[in-house]
């Protein structure tokens, strides 16, 4: 049995497959003083023991919440003399740009516990000025005599050359032990200083909290006689070893929703659509992302708490957009007379009006009840009950009467606003980045994103759309289908055609190395390693690059003179313009490791029972015409090839599927909802 | 252009203004992507939007810089004016810096398409990118020495360099034989093409999807509700008159009379006027801008303390009138010279919030650093073989909030999301040596609430290379509200071998040798309110954590704090606190 568990900021949710293919599911709140107990408590509810499984995997927000609620250890930071204010100094942008009362990111190391060393590297990591050493050991005295819990060492240009960082660590090792010790260059190789100790404090800042709740897992699984593979899901999209995430915690902040987005993927290409946009969408938040063939687009760095007052986080990170849009969205009307959706939410407490826990404003699940989208006694499979006269009264006062307007359309209007700026974020991950949108299936996930799939579908065209069997737990049932990924970068600037491939070939096997040795370490043999190589790339003068994919085996000129072919085409195909006459500049060699250990999506039908199918009439509001009345199914009656025609409801205990006058859905493979969208 | 905002529901109006602005981004993002200079890709020194027939700003980009406020218009203006609406064809391409009409440096060039639907142009994708050099007799940003516009570059006064889809090559290689570094700026030309012809591309998807007539009323719409939106917040103000006067250092010619900048601005219900007419008359340097740098100060200043958040159309400037006769330095005429037509701007904007603060106590920050340039490093580059141009730009202090400290090492109220270029990547590509960069002691304002510090960084070459500074406000320190002190100016020096120091603030192709250190320290915020009043125990923290020194602290706040345990010497405090008050009493009764 393999098992996965993600740890939420409100919720805890459990996946399991065993042999046979039979799926287990449970969901509890979230136990913040001890996160092993919400594990058990699923494994309990789920009715699965432990000690069967040979793999547990996890993912959680807790790594991104201690940043984002400022947490953390107490990290001091260590630089090279005259650059200790860097971290605080930023880029010193302002994007809140007419703001005169903006904030900047608050930094988690304060001045006082910031020291300099002497040293000095160049740019190509020649020692300019040795490492001061009885300075680090100084530093090292004041720090052991402190209550500082982790440390980062972040020197200038210590990506082409960690000698003095690595020195300064070992220093540290000696004189402070127990402390955590953060080094640049072993968490990213990759040059401007600000945003590569942003990404080294951030690893020291939550490495502490990190491994105490990891050990609390750890030894509640020992206790249940677990004692196999403990992986971490990183924000690239991969796992790794419970070891490695100890160490590299900030490879892991996205660590929950790039699971659905993994999840999405898969299930795109076992029913024979390669080609997905994953589309979550929670209480709070929406969450798209892109996938093509598969694979999750991942990009580099973005910032923790947003791009204003936010850290920045160097390392791959699957490309998500994120918008304050969900269930719990508050909608408003601003001094000008314009109908607004979120960013506000009502959260879980109090929550929508309908779930009368005093909550006053009205959202989106509101206008979801008082449109008939959503049934009073279905939620939560019934374990909670809605006030649709709370809500309807709510949306007519707060919203329908000062728009002029009746409940029904100021209701319609919501969910068109709150649809119109999912659809945009849906846009930026696709159309925005040149792919038409015509080509892909919208993947719906989370407890509203089938509530609302259809809609953003239309708007953008999107002719199907796959719910996936419980869309509730999908990011838990994600994690299941990674595998084992590290990435690594050197930094290597240079004209591309004044590079000698031996040089090239000479860094690649550096990093195959370390990608394999880390594999090993986490149990994989060579040949289950896959590696993939690219290098970025631009035209000599610019500074953004591009990824180019690289060959296997040693590089030759003829091998060179194709990657420059190859980099040509892409910039064409991202930019719509390409300059062949121009130079090229290499900028970094990556390296993806790859440990195959991925299993297949369970098909959540083995050795389950349909449902005899009961169909009850409801009458829901879809469009201008105003209420009519359609079939609500639930969807545990449904079974492979069933078809069911829109204009109809299909419920389940988290969720409900609205389809559309116009639609079609079809029961696929591994029991997914493939709807017709008739995008006319 | 007249509404027809009533036939269009709330839920359409919030789909096209939303993916308007979605497509500006879309376009700015592929320039900033593809850029070939720093000034695009680290700086972020351009502007993307969308505007209309009637040259009204559709759509803006957001987190683009501020001074660039809704006044790509006028470059498309100027090139209506040239051809006719009619004098477009699909797939042109229009190049422009004409200092007449964009009133900027020439490096600011601008380049447009018309957007084609059913045979009529409905809009205009344009972008302003700075090309890394114009020619002229100054790399970067214009020289200091220059009298005449003629002295500054090349100018490209609407230019067609495709028509109908087809390259104009004799155009383009005049355009090439005349600057520094042709394959830079043809680099960031082909960007600013490619990103007009991606928003035609949304355009069209736009129109396919709606229709030319809800589009055009969408758009009408949007400006009529900004403009609710700013009328509503200016009725919040106090109505009244409110002047202040500041100035500048000079103007770069006459280096000993300081350039005065009177403003007033009048609150009157519903609407704002804010009256440049008592600037001067044009200098003879290059400060001068023409009458849209005026306009994109007021309205940076308006933007500020009315729709902070709100996307950038020109609806939510209509409750704006801005007075400002032709001639003043602001409102240049030809041929005036434009290299630094921004350099005042920070100081204008500044002088206006400053008027505002009585109508806005709560809103008005003090004071701050009050300048946007930075340096440019540039010579041959001896191991590489090659010329190179090294430009950054710097942060310093933000004037202090009226419940909260200043922020320190942020860049000008004129630059938003500019961003100064990291050390590592400036010591990989240049030959330059920087020694330190970090905040600057003492250099915040202060005041009950501390202004923002400022940064000092020092560079060395590693060989001999020039200099060019452009540092505005050195005699006039960023000033204190309600009783704040103000705060450390602005200054440049060249550390020389022999420890002798020559002041560099304002320098074009100024020479310096690799035993030289140039040393650039930028200006804190200013104060607000006494400084007297700030708790002892926030004065203690500040000097724990190196912002105030223990000198200063005593000196400025009253505070007497240990130098190795930060701990307050209450009664050395209130000794000293209270001889303060006491002076002040007597003061107050000396003025009664």
């Amino acid at each position: 049995m393999r098992l996965a568990v993600d740890i939420g900021g409100t919720f805890t949710d459990l996946t399991a497959v065993d042999e046979t293919g039979s799926v287990f599911h449970a969901k509890r709140l979230t136990t913040n003083d001890d996160h092993s107990r919400g594990v058990a408590q699923c494994a309990d509810e789920a009715g699965v023991d432990l000690a069967n499984a040979e793999r547990f995997l996890h993912g959680s927000t807790i790594a991104i919440n201690t940043v984002i609620q400022r947490d953390g250890a107490a990290t001091a930071l260590i630089t090279t003399s005259g650059f200790r204010d860097v971290y605080e100094i930023g880029r010193s942008n302002r994007p809140d740009a007419y703001n005169l009362l903006f904030e900047r990111p608050v930094p988690l190391v304060p001045r006082e516990w910031r020291f300099e060393v002497d040293e000095r590297l160049d740019a190509k990591g020649c020692i300019l000025k040795p490492l001061d050493e009885a300075a680090v050991r100084g530093v090292a005295a004041r720090l052991a005599d402190s209550d500082i819990e982790a440390v980062a060492i972040v020197l200038l240009h210590a990506y082409a050359n960690p000698a003095h960082e690595i020195r300064v660590g070992e220093i540290l090792a000696e004189a402070c032990p127990g402390v955590h010790v953060s080094m640049s260059h072993a968490i990213l190789r990759e040059f401007r200083e600000y945003e590569r100790t942003s990404t080294t404090v951030l690893n020291a800042y939550v490495a502490p909290v990190v491994d105490r709740y990891l050990g609390q897992i750890e030894a509640m699984l020992s206790r249940s006689e677990f004692d196999r593979a403990f992986l971490v899901m990183q924000s690239n999209g991969g796992a790794m070893s419970v070891v490695q995430a100890r160490d590299r915690p900030v490879a892991t902040m996205e660590s929950g929703p790039v699971a659905g987005v993994i999840g999405a993927g898969r299930l795109g290409q076992l029913i024979g659509h390669p080609n997905v946009i994953a589309f979550d969408m929670g209480g709070t938040t929406a969450k798209t992302s892109l996938v093509i063939d598969g694979d999750a687009p991942v990009v580099t760095g973005y910032h923790i708490g947003g791009p204003v007052t936010g850290h920045p986080m160097m390392l791959p990170v699957v490309d998500i957009v994120e918008i304050g849009a969900g269930g719990g969205s508050i909608a408003w009307i601003d001094p000008a007379g314009a109908l607004k959706v979120g960013p506000q939410s009502a959260g879980a407490s109090p929550g929508p009006v309908c779930y009368g826990l005093g909550g006053s404003e009205p959202t989106v699940t509101d206008a979801n009840l008082v449109l008939g989208r959503l049934r009073p006694d279905g939620f939560l499979g019934g374990r909670m009950t809605l006030d649709g006269d709370a809500a309807e009264s709510a949306i007519r006062e707060k919203i329908a009467d000062p728009l002029g307007l009746s409940v029904e359309a100021a209701a319609r209007g919501i969910l068109t606003v709150v649809d119109t700026r999912m659809s945009l974020a849906v846009r930026e991950v696709s159309v925005a980045k040149g792919h038409d949108a015509r080509d892909f299936a919208l993947v719906a996930s989370g407890g509203a994103g089938p509530l609302h799939a259809v809609s953003v579908a239309r708007e953008l065209s999107i002719p199907k759309v796959i719910v996936p069997s419980f869309p509730g737990t999908f990011s838990a049932h994600g994690m299941l289908l990674a595998d084992l990924r590290h990435d690594y970068v050197q930094t290597m600037v240079s004209p591309l055609r004044d590079v000698d491939p031996a040089t090239l070939n000479d860094g690649y096997r550096a990093l195959e190395r370390d990608g394999v040795e880390t594999l090993a370490t986490e149990g994989l043999g060579d040949d289950d390693a896959v590696l993939t190589r690219s290098m970025d790339l631009r035209y000599q003068g610019q500074e953004y690059t591009l990824p180019v994919p690289v060959p296997a085996g040693a590089l030759d000129t003829p091998a060179v003179e194709r990657i420059a072919r190859t980099f040509h085409d892409v910039h064409r195909a991202r930019y719509a313009q390409s300059a062949p006459g121009e130079s090229i500049e290499l900028v970094n060699l990556r390296l993806r490791a790859v440990g195959k250990i991925a299993g297949t999506m369970a098909t959540g039908t083995a050795g389950r029972e349909l449902r005899a199918r009961e169909i009850r009439e409801r009458t829901v509001v879809f469009g201008e015409d105003g209420p009519i009345a359609c079939p609500l199914i639930e969807r545990s009656s449904l079974g492979l090839g069933d078809l069911v025609e829109g204009p109809a409801l299909i419920e389940e205990p988290v969720s409900t599927t609205v389809l559309h006058p116009g639609t079609v859905a079809r029961v696929a493979d591994c029991d997914a909802l493939v709807i017709e969208v008739d995008t006319a | 252009m007249k509404t027809e905002a009533a036939e269009i529901d709330p839920v359409t109006l919030e789909v096209v203004r939303s993916a308007l602005v979605a497509y500006a981004d879309e376009m700015a993002a592929a320039l900033c992507a593809t850029a070939y200079n720093m000034m695009i890709f680290e700086v972020r020194d351009y502007c993307v939007g969308i505007v209309g027939t009637d040259i009204g700003i559709v759509a803006q980009n957001t987190g683009g810089l501020p001074i660039f406020l809704a006044d790509l218009g006028a470059a498309i203006q100027g090139g209506v004016a040239e051809y006719g609406l009619g004098g477009f064809d699909e797939g042109d391409v229009v190049v422009s810096n004409d200092p007449v009409v964009c009133g900027q440096h020439l490096n600011n060039v601008v380049v447009f398409t018309p957007f084609v639907y059913d045979g009529v142009v409905r809009a205009f994708p344009a972008v302003r990118a700075h090309w890394v050099d114009i020619g002229g007799s100054s790399r970067g940003f214009g020289s200091m020495a220059a009298r005449e516009i003629y002295e500054e570059g090349l100018q490209i006064c609407g230019i067609k360099v495709y028509k109908k889809g087809e390259p104009n090559d004799e155009a383009l290689r005049l355009i090439r034989d005349n600057i520094r570094f042709p394959d830079s700026s043809f680099g960031d030309l082909r960007g600013q093409i490619a990103a007009c012809r991606l928003g035609e591309r949304r355009l069209r998807e736009l129109y396919d999807r709606w229709g030319p007539d809800t589009v055009a009323a969408c758009i009408a719409a949007s400006w009529d509700h900004d403009e609710r939106l700013a009328r509503a917040a200016i009725s919040r103000l106090p109505d009244g008159d409110y002047e202040a006067e500041s100035f500048l250092d000079h103007d770069y010619v006459d280096r000993d009379r300081k350039v005065p900048v009177p403003v007033k601005v009048t609150i009157a219900g519903e609407t704002m006027t804010i009256d440049l007419s008592g600037l001067p008359p044009q200098v003879k340097g290059p400060i001068n801008s023409g009458v849209s740098g005026g306009i994109a100060a007021a309205r940076v200043a308006f933007k500020c303390v009315t729709l902070p958040h709100a996307p950038v159309t020109e609806g939510g400037f209509r409750p704006l009138s801005v007075v400002l006769p032709p001639g003043t330095f602001l409102s240049a005429q030809k041929p005036a010279a434009l290299g630094g037509w921004s350099l005042s701007l920070p100081t204008v904007i500044d002088t206006i919030l400053r008027a505002l603060a009585p109508a806005l106590p709560e809103r008005i920050t003090a004071g701050h650093k009050g300048d946007m340039s930075g340096y440019a490093l540039y010579g041959h580059d001896a191991e590489r073989g090659r010329p190179f141009i090294n430009m950054n730009i710097f942060g310093g202090g933000w004037g202090a909030k009226p419940h909260g400290d200043g922020e320190s090492a942020v860049v000008s109220v004129c630059q938003g999301n500019v961003r100064n270029a990291p050390v590592e990547v400036q010591e990989a590509y240049y030959p330059v040596f920087i020694e330190h960069h970090e905040l600057r002691t003492d250099s915040g304002g202060p005041g009950r609430e501390r202004g923002g510090l400022g940064v000092e960084l020092a560079v060395r070459g590693k060989q001999d290379l020039f200099f060019n500074s452009q540092f505005q406000r050195t005699r006039m320190p960023p000033w204190g509200l309600a009783g704040g002190h103000e705060a450390a100016p602005n200054e440049a020096f060249v550390v020389e071998q022999d420890g002798g120091k020559r002041n560099v603030v304002q320098v074009s192709d100024h020479r310096v040798s690799p035993s030289e250190l140039v040393v650039m320290r930028t200006g804190g915020g200013g104060g607000f309110g006494a400084p007297h009043e700030r708790a002892a125990d926030r004065v203690a923290e500040d000097v724990r954590r190196g912002y105030v020194s223990v000198e200063a602290a005593k000196a400025a706040y009253g505070v007497v704090v240990d130098p190795e345990t930060f701990a307050v010497d209450d009664e050395a405090t209130r000794t000293l606190r209270g001889m303060h008050d006491a002076a002040n009493a007597g003061e107050a009764t000396d003025a009664d």
